[in-house]
């Protein structure tokens, strides 16, 4: 699993600076984001009040396919695919109902399906790509900074690129100092917001 | 009868002895819990037969414990009822407050959250003020507290236990009038409190807590209120049948100068009022039935002898 490279909470409150760091850090591993990210910085200042998050991601390649979670056997002219669990079930149905039609798949339990009659071999079923995570990342990130957040910080901005992300809150109205804000951050990990 | 508030905690196998026996000594039972094969009885026991109920219990596998929190009623106050505070921190302190005894309730505030937006409404207001004490959880930053707290207890009259991030001194220095308990360093956090300096940090609330209500209790007993709310509760289940079929966990719930009866006030208050107590001393006699502001609940309190002349 890949760590944060840089990770760093700036407030003028430093005991708040810490609390946020811990907060952050339960935040991410709750929602799986630890390893998306690779560097983060945060600034909260209560007396403005304004809340940045600004961060690199790591590269997302990798795509969840059937063999990451079933294993396929062939038994006697039908396919079985029996399931580690459910993460990917409803998707995977969905590809096999659409791509084999109906009266060729049965879920014959929870974890257990079978494909009757297919023209593609089990190998073939292996590979069949179920879901792309990368899709999901950027909605659980705003939901992530939106706990991380302090309550009642309803004005958002946010933006997500490739592999960069600022999410901005405050509970007044955001001027365009938010911007500069926003880039001065970014200098101090050594990046530049594109 | 000075009446002292203990827990006893035992097996099924022959609890009902414990029952009569804390009826048979003139004590109350605030609450029951059967969990599995465990009992916990949460009690009101006159003083000087604590050590007969607990050399009653030894043999019996149980043990009485003093719970100075049984038959008091705290408000948990937080500034909405959002993930940023829930489950971790304010399910975990109304957790640990009734594990020792104490009836707790939640209050999500509408509009708590921010620092310029922070309100309190009458609702709010009222429904903590029918408690015997607030517990206010409060957030991370010094100045967010300094500035949202003269809001959120204004209007608030009964004792404030104030926890935050900050160290007591600062809630102390922040904190103006100051209030009755301050517990430092729990602000908001986002696991679950199960190390052990979180539990101690528990622990001190509970310690604050109970000071409070050591000094709450010390102003009542200066002026004595006329009948014991355990003994109100007692009346109120032998003569209104219809709180049995409540299913609330705690249909009369037993407060330091009163009581909460969770039946309709419409229905319900007039019949309460008449209840003979002793000697034609009516209910109505001696304490006040006024609505709840929670759903449509009855909220007793008891007026003290000062008002009265009379103690029951």
């Amino acid at each position: 699993m890949q760590a944060i490279e840089y990770f760093e909470v700036e407030c003028p409150e430093p005991l708040g600076a810490e609390y946020y760091k811990q907060i952050t850090n339960d935040v991410l591993l709750d929602h799986n984001l630890i390893r998306v990210i690779n560097k983060l910085h945060i600034y909260v200042d209560p007396g403005v009040p304004i809340f940045v998050a600004v961060g690199v991601l790591h590269k997302i390649t990798r795509l969840v396919r059937v063999r990451d979670f079933a294993a396929v056997n062939p038994v006697a002219g039908k396919i079985m695919l029996v399931l580690a669990n459910e993460t990917y079930l409803a998707p995977m149905l969905r590809i096999f109902l659409e791509r084999f039609g109906q009266d060729h798949v049965e879920q014959a339990d929870r974890f257990t399906v079978v494909l009757r009659d297919v023209s593609v071999d089990a190998r073939e079923v292996e590979e069949i790509i179920v879901a792309d995570p990368s899709e999901s990342v950027y909605k659980d990130l705003i939901y992530a900074f939106k706990c991380i957040a302090p309550e009642g910080f309803r004005i958002r901005r946010e933006q997500y690129t490739k592999d960069k992300f600022f999410f901005v809150a405050s509970e007044d109205a955001l001027t365009d100092e938010v911007d500069a804000l926003v880039r001065s951050k970014f200098a101090r990990m050594g990046e530049v917001m594109a | 009868m000075i009446f002292v508030p203990v827990t006893y905690r035992g097996g099924v196998y022959r609890h009902n002895e414990v029952v009569d026996l804390i009826e048979d000594i003139g004590g109350y039972i605030v609450q029951k819990q059967v969990i599995a094969s465990d009992v916990v009885l949460l009690c009101f026991v006159p003083k000087d037969d604590v050590e007969q109920l607990r050399s009653f219990a030894k043999p019996l596998g149980g043990e009485v414990i003093d719970s100075p929190l049984v038959g008091t009623e705290i408000a948990v106050v937080i500034p909405s009822l959002e993930i940023h505070h829930l489950p971790h921190p304010a399910c975990d302190i109304a957790e640990y407050l009734r594990r020792l005894g104490a009836k707790s309730n939640m209050v999500g505030l509408a509009r708590g959250v921010g620092k310029r937006i922070a309100a309190l409404n009458d609702e709010e207001r009222d429904v903590i003020n029918e408690h015997d004490i607030a517990v206010y959880v409060l957030g991370n930053f010094e100045k967010c507290i300094e500035h949202k707290m003269p809001i959120l207890r204004r209007g608030i009259e009964v004792p404030i236990v104030l926890c935050g991030a900050p160290d007591k001194e600062a809630l102390q220095r922040i904190t103006d009038p100051p209030v009755e308990g301050y517990v430092g360093n729990v602000g908001r956090f986002m696991h679950r409190t199960k190390e052990s300096d979180e539990l101690a940090k528990m622990d001190e609330i509970i310690a604050e807590i109970t000071k409070v209500l050591d000094t709450k209790r010390v102003s009542i007993a200066k002026d004595p209120i006329s009948v014991s709310p355990a003994r109100l509760m007692d009346l109120i289940k032998e003569h209104v049948p219809e709180i049995h079929e409540v299913t609330s966990p705690t249909p009369l719930t037993v407060q330091m100068n009163g009581l909460r009866v969770k039946l309709p006030y419409d229905t319900f208050a007039g019949q309460i009022r008449s209840i003979e107590i002793e000697d034609g001393v009516k209910i109505g006699d001696v304490s006040d039935l006024n609505p709840s502001r929670m759903r449509d609940y009855i909220l007793i309190k008891i007026r003290p002898f000062s008002e009265t002349n009379i103690v029951v």
